[in-house]
């Protein structure tokens, strides 16, 4: 029904939402929250159109859903859009965060229309990103992400917004930077490549390792093209993930954000950075992938270990919830590093499995937030923030040890498969690494469960007394995100059988150098 | 019998499927709840049994079942990477299942009388269904990948029952204290997998055992490298290691035994679980799993020692514990301690055996354990008693339950015509036939022997200080209602304490058949059937898929006989039978020795134990501290080393690399806006840009004046220009 133009209706419709909701008068707030969750539900469904229509034998693009029009013609610009198997995951991923979140940000008051749009707007960018083929466009939407981002950190934050909003768009555009003079001398170079022949914008074209020995001048010397543009790709979307050196802006812009925005923010903004990887740096340059593996494992480890270990120290609920972010994007890293069937595909499962996990954990300090208005599980005067909240909120208890079992791999639940995977996939290339990430899963059960027993068990804190449980809205929103985490950390198929394909088609480019 | 999902599979989807059910409806209907998990788990049963009995039947040592389906595939591109999961059961397996599977639900009955009056009596039993579920799906996997799976989902149902009272804050300590360390275990027993998994390409466990015959591990290393110096370990001895760190954890072995003791905060039937069916069997059973990667791996003399160290080292404690599951828990460590102590020493049947039978004693006692705290009420505190100073002479008011407790006593303390004899003492004569090999195979069987001392002393001082003498506590003792026998308080322990008995086990009651001269023969079913996988067996394996019907026809098996030497030489044979013989008078002797000193201290009162324990006041302290290790731990290694670690980056991460390195970038960035703004104000704007306009301006002044509109001005202005240029003219 939809078939040619199923990703045009998944970009615009997020777009059409703010179009209506600008038009709608300012007084009538729940017409605002009904548009936006309407609008987002109904870009589900198109999501799961997609999940159903897919191929999934198909490694490449599935060219039943490709647009292609000229944008800019004379600089071969197009409106490019398409997907595979990793795409098409992270837009249905996106899909269902975003519908959750709308739920979760019901009880917004400060300024429910703009709130409201910026929200659709930003789905519209993301879903943007994860489609477009074309690099030009690509940046555009990478860029205009930042836009909604700013405004969401910055109006509806914390009490310290601007820093963090400050802070979290100036670090991004920094990495956005290296990757436009990415962009601006694969342009360039794309020409002087046989194989392509003429000035181009199309990552499909401009993959494949075609710039493999080509040289640069910079500086007065010769440097080969593909490492130092590997770099600056890399710097680029490494910010996003993010890796170790450029870790900081996390922890401020999830304290500072709202709810739905942490969520957001943790389950896709972070995977675009790692799917920038999958998309443009390693296809692009994949003898430079290779050549460079050593460092992205190690960088890795870092994230792994450091995000663990600076998670255990944190008391702040939601500060440390980011630390571990940084954990598992690590083990996103070590699969990409691994660069092997398994470890790839754990990779990308991960991704998937982190979406959610950390979702349903940012959600839960959302709904203890929306009770207790701190988060500090250690108050700085050294007494217990909460305290017997099992006693006061067992329905919350139960939805919080499913997230936390989740974000900390329980096996049964998603996320060890991914990690399993991850470390099966790298433990011949780089066995101490392994050895050493192994502790990763073991500080990160360490911190959780003490940040829960501190919250959790013991008799009832006076300040807790007056916290009801989950209401209807809080379990309706759960609920999916926990039947998922469930459903694939038994039976993870329906993913694995999504992407494989695709992943499988990377992992043989990147075995061909 | 056919084997196919519905009655294999069923064994492990029952008790989860009435999890799943149960976490929906708890709530509302808890006695229906409560009917679907014990109900469940009998049907588990009855389905083990089946297989069981069919296992008998076919009586053969190489007889096993094994069905895979497919679970993952990854495949893609020109790459193919592709996951089974199965069932794989074996003469073991079936007595396993049969074990747990009766074990559990005997614990289940129990718990709708221990557990009825708790507020949270439903959701026991959820947790209860689904750590049955998961030592079930352990128990059939066939591969070491969903072994691990339901290893880490019973560490998750232990993390749970243990903090069952979440009320209490020790609840939850005692709680993570459990997963954590276990899952000090579970993280190496998952390296030991991805070892396995780099050269056999899976991990299923008749593929390794095809892969160690066909002398695949030697040559192979892990080569571990540290800033350029590559240290390469041999793979059988890295993996092997790996997976029996496992059991370590899991099991709770010396150093990693801390956990044990503290998980009796949960309900004391969970404990009774946790302890003999369920979690701690898990960790056994793994070694012996792999026990010819074990082997491969020459790593037999250290797991002995531990073993060693674990059975004697528990015991000690054990001497000074004054509360009723403390010691229980302590003994459990202990024999914990022998099993794996047999594995060490090749003992591979009696170490399964003693897996068995300390299920079933083991689990007798607890309950038995929880039967006794259960009717101590004490009224001032609304608590129930557990510390055996308060009790004493209960033998008159709980007839059903001093007599349950006194079979496993015997048991587990190996008195003769007892389980725990027959099984105990096979792995301590093989810990002794291992003597010829060298002054270093003392070491265990001493450990071995010296705990088998210490476990008759200090289990039959429990029994006196519970059952005999005079009520310590009397206000306690009259409240308490004389026992009457009901169906789901004391049916399950007497039913335990039934398979107690030698006989059961083994086919003489002295059980001192485990290596005959040749010649005799002896019909035992346990060690005819639960023998060392030969993995020369599996060199030409097939795997079969689920839609395959076993049918009875297609596979043939010659019955087993008896092989009452073992497969060693006659002379071999000879000395083995002659140290066991040795080795089980000195085991009787021992345990009456053990008998009679706790007879000494507690029964006649002739020894004053306050008198020794002054004697031995340091040794005293150490056992009180438990050696120690909780303190360097928690205190030292925990909050001394990890927490100021984490403290310390976290710290760098924000209060110096966010501060000065990130927003640092940012000062100099404001710092060149700045010089910037400076240069743009100052010099472009003020002087080139506001000095152009300035420069007009002047112009503009100087030249409004002249266009000022008035006649005379222009006609003065004439006339001076005029004048001056008549002026200039004229000079």
């Amino acid at each position: 029904m939809f078939g040619a133009n199923l990703l045009n209706w998944i970009l615009w419709l997020p777009f059409v939402g703010v179009i209506a909701i600008l038009c709608i008068p300012k007084g009538k707030e729940n017409v605002i929250r009904w548009t936006a969750l309407i609008s987002t539900l109904v870009t589900m469904v198109f999501c799961a159109v997609l999940y159903c229509k897919f191929d999934r034998s198909l490694g490449g693009m599935q060219s039943q859903f490709e647009i292609i029009a000229p944008w800019i013609p004379s600089f071969n610009i197009n409106y490019f859009l398409s997907v595979d198997g990793i795409s098409a995951l992270m837009i249905i991923l996106t899909g269902m965060l975003f519908v959750i979140c709308i739920g979760c940000s019901w009880k917004i008051e400060k300024m429910v229309k703009g709130y409201f749009a910026l929200f659709l707007f930003l789905e519209f960018t993301v879903m943007g990103v994860f489609m477009s083929l074309d690099f030009f466009l690509f940046y555009v939407f990478w860029e205009v992400m930042l836009l909604p981002m700013f405004f969401l950190i910055g109006i509806w934050g914390g009490e310290n917004r601007e820093y963090a909003a400050v802070k979290f768009f100036l670090y991004t555009f920094f990495g956005s930077i290296l990757m436009l003079v990415g962009i601006v001398g694969l342009y360039y170079m794309s020409a002087e490549v046989p194989s392509i022949g003429a000035h181009t914008f199309d990552i499909l074209d401009l993959s494949g390792g075609k710039f493999s020995d080509m040289t640069v001048n910079l500086f007065g010397s010769e440097w080969n093209f593909s490492h130092v543009f590997f770099w600056a790709m890399f710097i680029g979307f490494a910010i996003k993930v993010p890796v170790f050196p450029f870790h900081t802006w996390l922890p401020h812009a999830h304290v500072q954000a709202p709810t739905a925005v942490s969520v957001i923010l943790a389950g896709v903004l972070l995977k675009m950075g790692t799917y920038g990887f999958l998309r443009i740096a390693y296809p692009i340059f994949p003898q430079a992938a290779n050549h460079f593996a050593d460092w992205i494992a190690v960088l890795g480890l870092i994230n792994v270990i450091y995000g663990a270990l600076c998670a255990m120290a944190q008391t702040d609920l939601k500060r440390l919830v980011a630390y571990s972010s940084v954990s598992h994007m690590g083990f996103v890293m070590l699969g990409f590093a691994a660069m092997t069937t398994a470890g790839m595909n754990g990779a990308v499962l991960q991704m998937f499995n982190h979406g959610t996990s950390a979702a349903m954990m940012f959600l839960m300090v959302g709904v203890v937030y929306e009770r207790s208005h701190h988060r500090w599980i250690v108050k700085p005067d050294g007494s217990l923030g909460f305290g017997g909240l099992y006693q006061q909120m067992p329905k919350y208890a139960i939805v919080f040890i499913i997230s936390m079992f989740a974000s900390l791999g329980l096996p049964g639940l998603s996320g060890f498969i991914s990690e399993a995977l991850i470390f099966i996939g790298i433990y011949k290339a780089y066995t101490t690494i392994t050895v050493l990430a192994l502790f990763g899963l073991l500080i990160g059960a360490a911190y959780l469960l003490w940040m829960f027993k501190r919250m959790f068990f013991g008799e009832v804190n006076e300040d807790c007394k007056s916290y009801s449980d989950m209401n209807t809205r809080e379990l309706v929103y759960m609920a999916p995100l926990c039947i998922l985490v469930i459903l694939f950390g038994i039976w993870p198929a329906p993913l694995l059988d999504f992407m494989r394909a695709s992943v499988g088609n990377l992992v043989t480019l990147l075995g061909n150098y | 019998m056919d084997y196919t999902i519905w009655s294999v599979g069923l064994i492990f989807l029952l008790p989860f499927m009435a999890f799943v059910v149960n976490t929906v409806i708890v709530k509302r209907f808890t006695t229906l709840a409560v009917g679907i998990s014990c109900s469940a788990i009998f049907g588990s049963f009855l389905l083990s049994l089946r297989i069981f009995s069919d296992f008998q039947n076919k009586f053969a040592a190489d007889y096993h079942i094994h069905k895979v389906f497919n679970w993952m595939n990854l495949s893609g591109g020109d790459q193919t990477f592709v996951v089974d999961m199965g069932v794989y059961i074996d003469n073991m397996g079936s007595i396993m299942l049969l074990m747990v599977t009766g074990v559990a639900f005997l614990i289940h009955i129990f718990s709708t009388f221990y557990m009825r009056d708790d507020a949270r009596y439903g959701r026991f039993f959820v947790y209860l269904s689904l750590f049955t579920s998961a030592m079930l799906g352990l128990v059939l996997s066939d591969n070491l990948l969903s072994f691990f799976i339901f290893w880490e989902l019973m560490g998750f149902c232990s993390y749970s029952l243990i903090g069952f009272y979440y009320e209490k804050n020790e609840a939850g300590d005692a709680s993570i204290k459990a997963f954590m360390t276990t899952r000090i275990g579970d993280v190496f027993f998952l390296l030991g997998i991805l070892a396995i998994w780099s050269v056999v390409g899976n991990v299923t466990f008749v593929d390794i055992y095809r892969f160690i015959g066909e002398n695949g591990f030697v040559g192979k290393t892990a080569d571990l490298s540290f800033f350029g110096t590559v240290i390469g370990i041999p793979l059988a001895t890295f993996a092997g290691l790996a997976i029996f760190m496992g059991t370590i954890g899991k099991s709770a072995q010396f150093p990693l035994q801390v956990w044990l003791p503290d998980a009796m905060m949960g309900p004391t039937p969970c404990s009774a679980l946790i302890h003999a069916a369920t979690m701690v069997a898990a960790g056994v059973y793994l070694s012996l799993r792999m026990y010819p990667l074990m082997e491969a791996g020459n790593l037999n003399y250290f797991i002995a020692i531990i073993g060693g160290i674990t059975a004697f080292g528990a015991a000690t404690i054990a001497l000074i514990q004054t509360d009723i599951k403390a010691v229980l828990a302590y003994s459990t460590i202990s024999q914990l301690g022998y099993m794996v102590l047999g594995i060490g020493v090749g003992s591979y049947t009696a170490a399964f055996m003693h897996l068995i039978t300390h299920a079933v004693f083991k689990a007798c006692l607890f309950l038995s354990a929880g039967s006794v705290i259960h009717s101590l009420h004490d009224h001032h505190t609304h608590e129930h008693v557990q510390e055996m100073p308060r009790m004493g002479g209960l033998r008159k008011k709980m007839p059903f339950t001093f007599w349950a407790m006194m079979f496993c006593t015997l048991a587990i303390t190996g008195a003769p015509f007892f389980s725990g004899f027959v099984s105990k003492d096979r792995i301590l004569g093989d810990a002794a036939v291992q003597l010829v090999n060298g002054w270093k195979w003392y070491i265990p069987a001493i450990l071995g022997y010296g705990g088998a001392f210490l476990t008759a002393f200090y289990m039959f001082r429990m029994m006196f200080l519970t059952f005999f003498g005079e009520p310590r506590d009397k206000e306690l003792y009259d409240h308490m209602h004389t026992e009457h026998f009901s169906w789901n308080q004391n049916l399950p322990l007497l039913v335990l304490s039934v398979f107690t008995f030698g006989a059961w086990y083994c086919g003489s009651f002295t059980g001192q058949s485990i290596a005959k001269v040749p010649g005799v023969q002896n019909k035992e079913w346990f060690s005819t059937l639960v023998t060392k996988p030969d993995v020369n067996n599996f060199t030409h394996y097939q795997k079969q898929p689920w839609e395959k019907v076993d049918k009875k026809s297609d596979l043939v098996f010659e019955k087993s006989h008896y092989d009452a030497s073992h497969g060693l030489e006659e002379k071999e044979a000879h000395r083995v039978h002659h140290v066991h013989v040795i080795g089980a008078i000195v085991s009787v002797f021992i345990f009456l020795g053990g008998l009679l000193m706790a007879m000494m201290m507690y029964y006649w009162k002739k020894w004053n134990p306050g008198r020794w324990t002054s004697a031995f006041s340091f040794w005293y302290r150490a056992l009180q501290n438990k050696y120690y290790m909780d303190d360097l731990y928690i205190k030292i290694i925990i909050q001394k080393g990890l927490l100021n670690l984490n403290n310390f980056l976290a710290f760098l991460d924000m209060g110096i690399y966010d501060r000065y390195a990130v927003d640092g970038m940012a000062k100099v960035n404001s710092w060149a806006f700045k010089v910037c703004r400076w240069f743009d104000d100052v010099i472009v704007d003020t002087v080139v840009v506001d000095g152009t306009g300035a420069s007009v301006r002047i112009f503009n002044v100087v030249l409004r004046t002249f266009q000022s509109g008035k006649i005379q001005f222009y006609i003065f202005m004439i006339l001076f220009v005029m004048v001056g240029y008549i002026w200039q003219l004229n000079i």
